[in-house]
């Protein structure tokens, strides 16, 4: 072992230490508080596909795996990557190599302990079977350097590396060794989080029970994002499926269910004045859009799509498919988050409503009444409900606006197609929480949203994806912006939340990306 | 009785044939696939045909069709695409809820529906006629989510007397299992009831009306044993009939209330499994529930001839 290595090992117990004697000390009025054990009921309304975590995108399962499964990095509470079961990350002068320590005395729920090699043979499985493999693209090779070391080569610097990597979009957990060779979905379904799983009834129930052999990142002093040092309170917690929103609310009133994931909003201020349920607003859910075919006409002409933006009123858009809660916002990122760049380039665009402005433009297009089909799907409320007030809007302004609205494989295959369709109703869930890379990676490369190329968004994501600083990055990120605002392939319409709902005896709940049930805890 | 029995069996095949047939044509026929579950919204093209090749999804449907009757003579039916079970596993799994959930609901729907429509008969033109049509018109013209939904909120949020959804297993706790099933096998009867009601009244009204019964009456025998006996069983036939279907109808039903009540039961797996084009499920779901169905009418078959010796003679 090298001095160096020893000193650092030496301060960051220490400051372990440190970080534990000040979390005890600046804690001790809230721990009374805190109550050990019980039993909560958490309701989402769909099936998790898998429970292999890094095998699925799907947010049923993400809800329940990231209780289950912990990455080597992942986002913080301000989507900032932070090392979760990594100690922390060295990366060479060249950008090429990246020495990653990993904490020690991580115990999985089949109570072997964490190793490199583990971590490798993770990382391995990741490439075959993750379904966002492509986050290990730019890694070359992966190599056991240590018992509790492991080190990347890059094939090319690349910055955004582990800010691309933390992504909990299907997180690249880390399972045991042995699970290696698993085909997808065929896990042991053992990792290294609060919870294990010890029950999984389809289409009814997944039973998580607290591990007692946890082994918290004491390098915080409570949990962050994804990370951070997480209590399991609870003995047990039962995610169940409640495919039926009123069915879910009637539980959650009976309390034989103390947390909904996601309820109706009529629901949801139904139950305002009842005092024994806490709503929790999450306005920063999703990015609702609107997508067009640059392919097919009329909306291959850029005055058309000009003139569908400075149609469209957002507020009545956003306030039907929402059923009101919803913030405008036109830029392409949260407010306030690392990457938000207000709204350069949008003046005189977004939320306009303007019928002669519309039609002048189409007169410039020289548009003449051809049908323009909007393709929308009946799965996703907020789709169907954002499509018929854009169809009246642009009916409004004089474009032939028809309502295509199928089930979602149904829009899927169809938005495949290059004719067929000229707008599609979307709500971009987990991209613009990832950020800049994940969202413009969805509008460049082999197929965008919007069917054709443009040119310059190209170059501009490579400028974003090859940024050496965050700094840099934002700079690209307003220039994207402001080019998305002059092609108009992509028209956002405001964030969309989410409401969520909880009895108030549970305590410790805070909205986020997923239904944390540790640090959460039933009052007496 | 047997031969009857196995020549029934016999021509059910050709049935299960074409419905397994119609739906792998159906299926085609419809726009999507498994790929875009998998890949989700930002799939790209290459993505969804490498997902497409590896589940053979880019075979000729002739092909697939082929193997997949090729397997079932095997008696497999397949691997789900999602659900990381074989389809015989899927189903086999959630049968006994769709299963227990239909004949609980067969049961109190028959009970009530005959007992509403002999009464009803017997009472013909009273109030207790009115009152029980009334009823069954009700109960036939209330959609069946929406009266889950009314179910759950009195009995399960305002009164608390019973769970407001979820499945105990029998096996686990059979008192949990009774009040997990009580709320959605009255609200599935419910409906069925009606139809079974007005079929057991005019049927009963037609025989009422008969001469032996007048001649039961005549010769001074008892009002129930004339009514039961000689009325009720003559009048059988029609409403076996109806509950023939009945049992076809709640089968379906049993979807809706699966998913109101979450039940996970094989109608719900059907459901998901063409929301999400699980092709083996949907294929394999569809051919028990059919087989089921077929069974059923077999069985009605049979009864008839318990209930008329006529048709037992021409056979």
């Amino acid at each position: 072992m090298t001095l160096q290595r020893r000193l650092s090992r030496y301060l960051r117990a220490f400051g372990a230490t440190t970080v534990l004697a000040a979390s005890i000390l600046s804690f001790t009025g809230a721990a009374y508080a805190q109550v050990m054990g019980g039993e909560i009921v958490v309701s989402q309304n769909s099936n998790p596909p898998s429970l292999d975590a890094m095998a699925t995108s799907s947010g049923a399962s993400r809800n329940i795996n990231m209780n289950v499964y912990e990455t080597l990095f992942g986002f913080d509470e301000n989507v900032q990557a932070i090392p979760i079961l990594a100690e922390g990350v060295e990366i060479s002068d060249d950008g090429l190599t990246y020495t990653i320590p990993l904490r020690q005395g991580v115990l999985f729920h089949n109570g072997k302990e964490m190793t490199a090699r583990d971590v490798k043979a993770s990382l391995e499985r990741y490439r075959k079977v993750g379904a966002t493999s492509n986050l290990l693209e730019p890694v070359e090779n992966i190599e056991i350097t240590g018992d509790y070391e492991i080190t990347l080569t890059m094939k090319q610097p690349t910055p955004t590396f582990i800010e691309a990597f933390s992504s909990p979009r299907a997180p690249a957990a880390i399972i045991p060794e042995e699970d290696a060779d698993a085909e997808a979905g065929k896990t042991s379904m053992v990792g290294t989080g609060p919870y294990k799983i010890v029950e999984y009834v389809p289409d009814s129930h997944v039973t998580l029970e607290k591990f007692d052999d946890y082994s918290q990142d004491t390098r915080h002093s409570g949990p962050d994002g994804f990370g951070g040092k997480k209590t399991a309170y609870l003995d047990k917690a039962t995610f169940r499926i409640i495919a039926e929103p009123g069915a879910a609310v009637a539980a959650l009133e009976a309390n034989e269910v103390q947390i909904v994931d996601q309820i109706p909003v009529p629901a949801a201020r139904r139950l305002e004045s009842n005092e024994d349920i806490e709503l929790y607003e999450n306005l920063e859910w999703a990015f609702s859009v609107f997508i067009l075919n640059m392919a097919a006409p009329p909306t291959d002409n850029v005055k058309f799509r000009e003139a569908v933006q400075v149609a469209l009123n957002m507020e009545e858009i956003m306030g039907i498919a929402t059923e009101g809660l919803f913030n405008l916002n036109p830029g392409w990122a949260y407010p306030d988050s690392p990457y938000d760049v207000g709204d350069v380039g949008t003046e005189g665009y977004y939320n306009q409503g303007d019928v002669d402005r519309a039609q002048a433009l189409l007169a410039e297009a020289g548009y003449d009444g051809e049908e323009f089909v909007i393709l929308t799907d009946s799965n996703i409320p907020e789709h169907g409900r954002a499509a018929v007030v854009i169809a009246e809007q642009l009916k409004a302004a004089g474009i032939n606006a028809v309502i295509n609205q199928v089930d979602w494989p149904t829009a899927l295959n169809i938005r495949m197609q290059d004719t067929g369709w000229n707008g599609w109703t979307l709500q971009m869930g987990i991209e613009p929480y990832l950020g800049p890379v994940a969202i413009t990676s969805t509008l460049t490369g082999e197929r965008p949203h919007f069917v054709e190329h443009d040119e310059e968004l190209e170059a501009l994501y490579q400028e974003l994806v090859t940024g050496a600083t965050a700094e840099a990055r934002k700079e690209t990120f307003a220039k994207i912006q402001e080019r998305l605002y002059e092609f108009f392939g992509i028209i956002k319409l405001g964030d969309a939340g989410l409401m969520q709902a909880a009895r108030s005896s549970v305590k410790g709940f805070k909205t986020f990306r997923f239904p944390r049930v540790h640090d959460v805890w039933l009052e007496e | 009785m047997t031969l009857f029995i196995i020549r029934r069996l016999l021509s059910a095949l050709p049935v299960l044939f074409v419905v397994s047939l119609m739906t792998f044509l159906i299926m085609w026929l419809v726009p999507g696939d498994v790929s875009a579950e998998i890949g989700g919204s930002d799939a790209t093209p290459e993505q969804i045909e490498r997902i497409q090749a590896q589940l053979g999804l880019d075979r000729p449907i002739h092909e697939r069709a082929i193997s997949w009757y090729a397997n079932l003579l095997r008696g497999d039916l397949g691997f789900s695409y999602l659900l990381n079970r074989s389809v015989v596993d899927a189903v086999l799994e959630r049968l006994p809820v769709t299963l227990a959930l239909a004949s609980m609901a067969l049961v109190m729907a028959t009970m009530i529906g005959v007992l509403l429509g002999v009464s009803a008969a017997v009472r013909h033109n009273t109030w207790l006629d009115q009152a029980s049509m009334v009823a069954a018109l009700i109960g036939l013209s209330i959609p069946d989510f929406w009266f889950g939904i009314v179910l759950i909120i009195l009995f399960g949020v305002t009164l608390g007397w019973l769970p407001t959804g979820g499945y105990v297993p029998i096996t686990e706790d059979v008192l949990g299992w009774a009040r997990s099933m009580a709320l959605p096998a009255l609200t599935l009867a419910f409906t069925q009831m009606g139809i079974i009601a007005r079929m057991a009244r005019s049927s009963m009204l037609d025989v009422l009306n008969q001469d032996y019964i007048r001649t039961a009456r005549a010769k001074g025998m008892r009002g129930r044993t004339v009514v039961f006996k000689h009325a009720l069983r003559n009048a059988m036939v029609p409403i076996i009939t109806t509950i023939g279907v009945t049992t076809g109808i709640l089968l379906s039903g049993a979807v809706v209330i699966e998913t109101v009540f979450s039940l996970p039961g094989v109608g719900r797996l059907i459901i998901g499994s063409i929301q999400r084009r699980d092709f083996p499920v949907i294929q394999g779901g569809l051919l028990v529930t059919a087989t089921v169905f077929v069974f059923v009418n077999i069985v009605v078959d049979v009864l008839y001839g318990v209930f008329d010796p006529r048709v037992r003679d021409e056979r």
